[in-house]
């Protein structure tokens, strides 16, 4: 197995990553959300702890060791989309922008609420995913935290 | 509505903050108690505005009623609210003022207390499952810091054993949903009329072993005096204390407001459940020559009261429930807090436990199996039961109390001044709540009007209201 995914695991995670934001973006109109795109990265990135073992996946792509603290904002992030209402007088998770106002496009990306949230989403799914494996392969390979 | 949100929001938010930090740093310690307080505040201001004006009601997003979800406070949820976020902070200052060594706690604790925030303050079947999950998830981790073998050992058992209770939990409600096409609980209170009985039983069934098991109801025990004592002693405070509320209301909501008919007609069902608990709890209390255990046994036997309670049903009972459910929580508090501590106060506060647990003045716990033998007063046997639950819970506790203060000295360091002086508050309350039960009895009659105490089942099995003002709603 060691020599195909070898060859295939470092170069996977940028397709993944385009995947990922493909499926976030057809969301609104088809199957698909943060979840997922948050499971796809975490499997790819899953990959390259495989082959490369925590150390070396970690160094050579240090936002590794941050994915606590991304975990932490996703969350926060998916929960500002919820209470972002009463902040403004409106109830909680409300969706904005309200019926009838215009919709801000970039590209074909629609920016609203669940997009938000959706993103949020992702990342905490993303850097979860990353602090289990971390504390699996810790265990599986010794060394220090 | 602002207020309704922001207790919410705040145990939620800094919960997951808290979480990402090392929670051994006593600044975060700190920031969970202040959290704790800051949600504490936000729930009795709002349970004054609920008292005042009534029910509050806020349908996220704006979305008419029954499409978007229903965030509710009335008078029964925001004082369990309120008493088990009470619960959450005593415990948690305790705790920090003697060091915390587990890096997430003060994070998870503050997350337990968004989860049953939320399910205290929803008016929505599976939003109510959702903060449900939530608080036990929070409580799967708690259960694990004892550090010991034998305490890693009670957690597994405590998770297995809630994770099962709340898959047969989300039965139910899926179960509710198919036969009354809603999850939300004031509609599913008027379509259950409407329901095969068979389905409702069966539905109803599922609930009441949910909750059981939350609440270690004697056939569904098995897994709480592992748990209770493996645990440490701010932990098992905030278990037995906190989480168990979640089993006390769940009984009354579902079954008063929810269930009506079937706990009406299971009502002789449960007051034999509840006197089995009683008994069994006391008897196996007394046998007990250890201070947590003979607490987590004493807790089986306590609770059968509340469901006592619950099967004499109607205003009364419903209030004794109420009543039961706030001075159990108290009481295990202060006996738990006082486990590994000593001194002269630890003794005094271990005595007024003691009396509170037994049901004697001045402590609080009089008051409470004052309600009780008041709903009880035309049943007999059921004056024996309680009169005999009552006599086991003085002999336990009194047992304990020789042999850990009287006979010998407890061993360890010394206890923290300002431990001792939350011990002190926290038996502050139930001393003034036992000489001045005015506000208690208030509060709890409000409660057990907001969760369908007032309704009555009548002989052709309908469900009326017996014309007591309606809680109206705020806009």
């Amino acid at each position: 197995m060691s020599s195909i995914i070898g060859v295939v695991a470092p170069r996977l995670l940028g397709p993944a990553l385009i995947l990922a934001a493909a499926i976030i973006v057809k969301g609104y109109a088809d199957v698909g959300d943060g979840f997922s795109a948050g499971v796809i990265v975490a499997t790819a990135l899953a990959l390259r702890y495989v082959s490369l073992g925590w150390e070396l996946a970690e160094r050579s792509l240090p936002v590794l060791r941050r994915a606590p603290q991304v975990a932490t904002a996703g969350l926060l992030i998916a929960l500002a989309t919820g209470f972002a209402g009463p902040l403004v007088g409106d109830p909680p998770f409300t969706h904005y922008p309200r019926a009838g106002e215009s919709v801000i496009h970039i590209g074909t990306l629609e920016l609203i609420t669940a997009v938000v949230f959706d993103l949020g989403l992702f990342l905490f799914v993303t850097a979860a995913f990353v602090v289990l494996i971390h504390h699996l392969a810790r265990l599986a390979q010794g060394g220090p935290r | 509505m602002t207020l309704l949100s922001l207790a919410i929001l705040i145990p939620w938010a800094a919960g997951i903050a808290l979480v990402a930090v090392d929670g051994r740093r006593p600044v975060v310690g700190w920031a969970a108690v202040a959290t704790l307080g800051g949600t504490l505040v936000a729930l009795v201001a709002l349970g004054a505005e609920v008292l005042t004006h009534g029910e509050v009601v806020v349908t996220t997003g704006g979305w008419p009623r029954g499409v978007g979800i229903t965030l509710r406070a009335d008078a029964a949820g925001v004082l369990f609210a309120v008493l088990s976020v009470g619960v959450l902070l005593a415990a948690t200052a305790h705790l920090v003022m003697g060091g915390v060594r587990e890096r997430t706690f003060p994070g998870i604790v503050v997350l337990l207390a968004a989860g049953l925030t939320g399910l205290f303050l929803t008016g929505d079947l599976f939003n109510f499952y959702v903060f449900f999950e939530l608080a036990m998830l929070a409580s799967y981790v708690l259960a694990t810091y004892g550090g010991s073998r034998r305490s890693l050992g009670s957690a597994l058992v405590f998770t297995l054993v809630n994770l099962l209770g709340t898959f047969v939990f989300l039965l139910s409600v899926a179960g509710i949903y198919h036969v009354t096409g809603t999850l939300d609980m004031a509609a599913i209170g008027a379509r259950m009329d409407a329901v095969d009985p068979n389905a409702g039983i069966l539905i109803a069934v599922g609930f009441f072993v949910a909750f059981s098991v939350k609440l270690g109801l004697f056939p569904f025990h098995f897994w709480l005096p592992t748990v209770y004592t493996g645990a440490r002693p701010a932990v098992a405070a905030i278990l037995a204390g906190g989480l168990a509320n979640v089993g006390a209301y769940g009984l009354l909501r579902f079954g008063g407001e929810l269930l009506p008919r079937e706990l009406d007609l299971a009502a002789g069902a449960l007051v034999v459940i509840g006197a089995a608990s009683v008994l069994y709890g006391g008897v196996l209390a007394i046998s007990r020559h250890n201070g947590s255990e003979m607490l987590a046994y004493s807790a089986i036997g306590q609770v059968g009261y509340v469901l006592v309670a619950v099967g004499i049903g109607g205003p009364v009972g419903f209030a004794a429930a109420v009543m039961i459910s706030i001075v159990n929580s108290l009481n295990k508090v202060l006996l738990f807090l006082t486990t590994r501590m000593r001194g002269a106060i630890v003794g005094w506060a271990f005595l007024l436990g003691a009396l509170s647990v037994a049901g004697v003045p001045p402590a609080v716990g009089f008051v409470a199996k004052m309600e009780l033998f008041r709903a009880a007063a035309d049943a007999p046997a059921l004056l024996v039961l309680l009169f005999l639950g009552s006599a086991m819970s003085l002999l336990y506790a009194f047992q304990i109390y020789q042999y850990d203060f009287w006979r010998t000295e407890r061993h360890g360091p010394r206890s923290h001044r300002s431990q001792l002086a939350v011990l002190g508050i926290v038996a502050a309350v139930v001393l003034v709540a036992g000489l001045w039960p005015e506000p208690l009895v208030y509060l709890s009659d409000a409660a057990a009007r907001a969760v369908g105490g007032a309704a009555v089942v009548v002989g052709d099995g309908t469900v009326v209201s017996d014309g007591l003002p309606a809680v109206t709603s705020a806009p």
